[in-house]
């Protein structure tokens, strides 16, 4: 049987996980945006800004629109969070410290990124407008291109572990992390990290050619459910990049969870810098590259580190 | 949920996790205010109003990419058994995988000859 | 009872909490207003949003034409509650909108300030939020057959909630599918201030396109020219220093690549730019050629650009488009007819490729070239010939580039994907503004 927490304490753990993550990451990238404009930084405000502008979206009332789909409106968030918080869950803080760990972790984490194109169609769908509309779909094509090569970037790190539980993924690194068994799986599953929480040069779906896509007529609650859940998405894709690919809990000195926190903010700081250092990449090509590129690459990737093994 | 082991604590979570979202945004509806006038509800465009409703049969152009990812989705579910028993399996589970993974390749190239992955 | 006095004071404490939150701003750049409107990125007490949804104060800077009250007013009512609406004058005329809006300010620092106490107040209910301006009437009168329009025939069978749907139409797939027709503009945040752009979309492919008449033109101005446009304007009836022209043209070139670093999401080095235009000197060409390597690192030059938007050089010949046709390769450039530019060694930049990653590395070069011309052009003066080089093209009494290239708009849009449009649209850098303040010139002249 597999480890795993009882369920209150799975649910309270992983929830202020979650809201710490997305806090960090709203400091992170504030701190980054900052210092790539090159404005001087006081830290007290960058400290108060996400909570000040939180309870501002709290108190600003909702809005909608001729004809919504009011009910789809309101779960794409939701769905959206949930995702996000399932695909948390199994990760590993230490060896005994982990919300879940089926003995399909994998694919829990992998059904739980395959789904957040449901709830992005949703949400771009649900409002009844053009630009949220066209963001809706075009993540269509993004999802379709990313899924392939993020799953082969992860599942290279299952086969030295014989195993698709993340934890014993994670104890497979004990003598050597992946990052270093397969250099080729780290740079690809940021580069599908991104695209999954459409963040940066891959913020499609929302990006300002669509005045903010898919999240354009949201505001309010909506606004700030729909970000935080983007947010905690890429928190996860993150802690789950620490986990697979850096060993996790191992390093010396500290103990576990305190390492898996330090990579995972190391990670985090990779993949919010990418958004201020690179420029929106446009979908066709995107798709292009992901198509040609990236899942060959991702195949060798597999067969390569496999072909070491034996 | 404890009889399905870790798989219904994740279950749990991510019922909560919803939950708890649809909770605050319910929550953030009281008290009730007022209906928003028809102007108020006028989808973004910049200052125009839409002529027609937003909602139409959208051509998707990347559909023949999303049959492409249709042969590639069956075979990610070849290989997550697949890579578990990769090393006890050895070269044998290596030549099999191999094989099958050329003829997607090969696909994939003809999609790319095809333009497939172009559509704008 | 006890609910509600708990609901209340979690509201003030929420409302304290916020009142210190950067201002969430949707902004309506007017005649006069473009440069400041752009320097409120800079302000750190305010936020600039694409959407009014994500706005909580609008702010209408400069003078709008009254061709556009009607687009403010349901801009105006897209704000979610509680909103207010600031006046920034900027030197134009009294305000023509209706008088739910909220008297003037004057300077730059005062702005941010009255923002930040109208949300202030806002939130801490002190103030109570605008009421909609436009009355509660549907947009078309309801022709369905019950509460969606379904039960009749086509789609839905009938025009539900007073709009109808969009229609079959063919397309070069070969396909018949909908194709969307919107109008988009006059404040969409990626479009000039006036663009309005009637469109058809099939899927995320424009299908045709068409520019509506902007508000703008034939209109007599109602604000000041901006800082920006003023000297070009001067330079039409009067010489003027051709060091400052220079210095203004890279400004200009500047201040357009921080709002295309905007549409290519990068904003926080859009900033940097906009510092680096606000305090320009003759001496920064190195930090505009550093700027140029850090942009084709980014890829703002680079994948998001290449190849998007081609306009090749027969489609612009004789228009006077300055960059957009030095980009395709055409060297023509007012200055090269002007004596004051003679013996300054003044040689037109062009690129060859005419895409739109071609005229962002030809305004950044054309930017560091007017820095050289600036140093060297000591007090030269410039002779009025009536027609002047400005940082969009050939600027004379008969209007400016952007008017003169609107018609070829529609064949440059037509089949692009959204996102490429919307660059494309970007690095063609039209201007309204500055054709309406050259014909005052143009009429001012004949009158003296």
């Amino acid at each position: 049987m597999r480890d795993y927490a009882s369920p209150g304490v799975a649910i309270v753990a992983v929830g202020a996980i979650l809201v710490a993550g997305v806090y960090v990451l709203a400091v992170l990238d504030r701190l980054l945006g900052m210092i790539v404009a090159g404005t001087s930084i006081r830290l007290g405000a960058l400290l108060a800004e996400p909570v000040q502008s939180g309870a501002l979206l709290v108190l600003q009332e909702r809005r909608t629109t001729e004809r919504p789909d009011a009910a789809g409106w309101a779960l794409a968030p939701a769905l959206f969070g949930g995702l996000a918080a399932v695909a948390l869950a199994m990760v590993p803080l230490d060896r005994d410290i982990v919300a879940a760990d089926p003995a399909t972790g994998f694919v829990v984490f992998s059904a739980a990124i395959a789904m957040v194109m449901i709830a992005i169609y949703l949400h771009g769908w649900s409002p009844n407008s053009a630009f949220a509309l066209h963001g809706a779909y075009r993540y269509g094509a993004q999802a379709l291109s990313f899924q392939i090569p993020f799953l082969l970037a992860m599942l290279a790190t299952a086969l030295p572990a014989e195993s698709l539980s993340i934890v014993d993924i994670v104890d497979a690194q004990k003598s050597v992390w992946n990052v270093v068994r397969e250099p080729a799986g780290l740079p690809l599953y940021l580069v599908v990290g991104v695209a999954v929480s459409f963040w940066g040069p891959l913020n499609l779906p929302d990006a300002a050619d669509l005045a903010g896509g898919t999240v354009v007529e949201d505001s309010g609650l909506d606004r700030l459910l729909w970000k935080g859940a983007r947010a905690a998405m890429l928190v996860a894709v993150a802690a789950m990049g620490a986990a697979v690919f850096l060993g996790g809990w191992w390093g010396p000195w500290l103990p576990g969870p305190a390492w898996v926190v330090l990579k995972t903010v190391a990670l985090l700081v990779v993949l919010l810098a990418s958004g201020h250092l690179l420029a929106r990449v446009r979908i066709e090509q995107f798709v292009f590259v992901s198509w040609v590129l990236l899942i060959p690459l991702a195949l060798l990737n597999v067969f390569v580190s496999g072909a070491l093994l034996l | 949920m404890i009889l399905l082991g870790p798989l219904g604590v994740a279950l749990a979570v991510f019922v909560a996790a919803i939950g708890a979202a649809l909770f605050v945004r319910l929550s953030g509806d009281l008290p009730r205010r007022p209906v928003p006038t028809t102007p108020e509800r006028t989808p973004f465009a910049g200052g125009e109003t839409p002529a027609v409703h937003a909602w139409n049969r959208y051509h998707a152009r990347y559909y023949v990419m999303a049959l492409v990812f249709l042969a590639f989705d069956m075979e990610m579910v070849f290989m997550y058994p697949w890579a578990v028993v990769f090393v006890r399996e050895g070269g044998i589970a290596f030549v099999e995988m191999g094989m099958f993974i050329t003829v997607l390749l090969l696909g994939v190239l003809y999609a790319w000859r095809e333009r497939a992955f172009n559509w704008a | 009872m006890a609910r509600a006095g708990l609901q209340l004071g979690l509201k003030q404490a929420l409302g304290r909490v916020a009142a210190g939150a950067p201002v969430p701003v949707f902004a309506v750049a007017g005649q006069g207003a473009r440069e400041h409107v752009q320097d409120l990125r800079l302000d750190g007490r305010l936020r600039l949003v694409d959407s009014p949804g994500a706005a909580m104060v609008l702010l209408i800077a400069g003078g709008l034409p009254d061709g556009l009250a009607e687009p403010l007013a349901h801009l105006h009512d897209s704000l979610p509650h509680p909103r207010a609406t600031l006046w920034w004058p900027l030197g134009a005329g009294p305000a023509t909108w209706p008088q739910q809006f909220v008297p003037t300010i004057e300077t730059r620092d005062g702005v941010s300030e009255t923002l930040q106490a109208i949300q202030r107040e806002l939130l801490r209910g002190q103030r109570p939020g605008e009421p909609p301006i436009l009355p509660d009437e549907d947009p078309v009168p309801w022709k369905g057959v019950g509460p969606y329009g379904q039960g009749g025939t086509g789609m839905t069978g009938g025009t539900p909630y007073g709009r109808p749907m969009a229609e079959l139409g063919a397309d070069r797939d070969g396909l018949r599918l909908d194709v969307l027709p919107l109008r988009i503009g006059p404040f969409f945040p990626r479009f000039p201030p006036g663009l309005t752009l009637d469109l058809k979309l099939a899927g995320d492919v424009i299908v045709d396109v068409a520019p509506v008449e902007s508000p703008f033109a034939g209109a007599p101005p109602v604000g000041v020219c901006r800082a920006g446009a003023r000297i070009f304007v001067d330079a039409l009836s009067q010489p003027v220093p051709v060091a400052g022209l220079e210095l203004a043209r890279a400004r200009e070139h500047l201040r357009w690549l921080a709002d295309a670093l905007v549409a290519v999401e990068l904003g926080s080095l859009g900033s940097r730019v906009l510092r680096l235009a606000a305090e320009l000197r003759t001496s920064d060409g190195d930090s505009i050629r550093t700027l140029g390597r850090a942009l084709r690192r980014t890829q703002a030059i680079g994948w998001a650009t290449n190849g998007v938007g081609r306009i090749p050089a027969a489609a612009v010949e004789g228009l006077g488009a300055g960059p957009i046709a030095r980009a395709a390769g055409l060297p023509e450039d007012e200055r090269t007819h002007d004596p004051a530019y003679s013996g300054l060694g003044f040689e037109p930049i062009v690129q060859r490729d005419g895409d739109a990653a071609a005229r962002w590395r030809q305004r950044l070069g054309e930017a560091a070239q007017s820095l050289e011309l600036a140093a060297r052009a000591g007090d030269r003066r410039t002779v009025p010939t009536g027609s002047v080089e400005s940082p969009r093209g050939r600027l004379d009494g008969e209007g400016n580039a952007t008017a003169r290239f609107l018609h070829l708009l529609p064949g440059v849009l037509q089949g692009l994907e959204w996102g490429d449009a919307v660059t494309t649209l970007v690095s063609l850098d039209l201007d309204f503004e500055e054709a309406v303040f050259a014909e005052t010139a143009r009429a001012g002249a004949v009158a003296s």
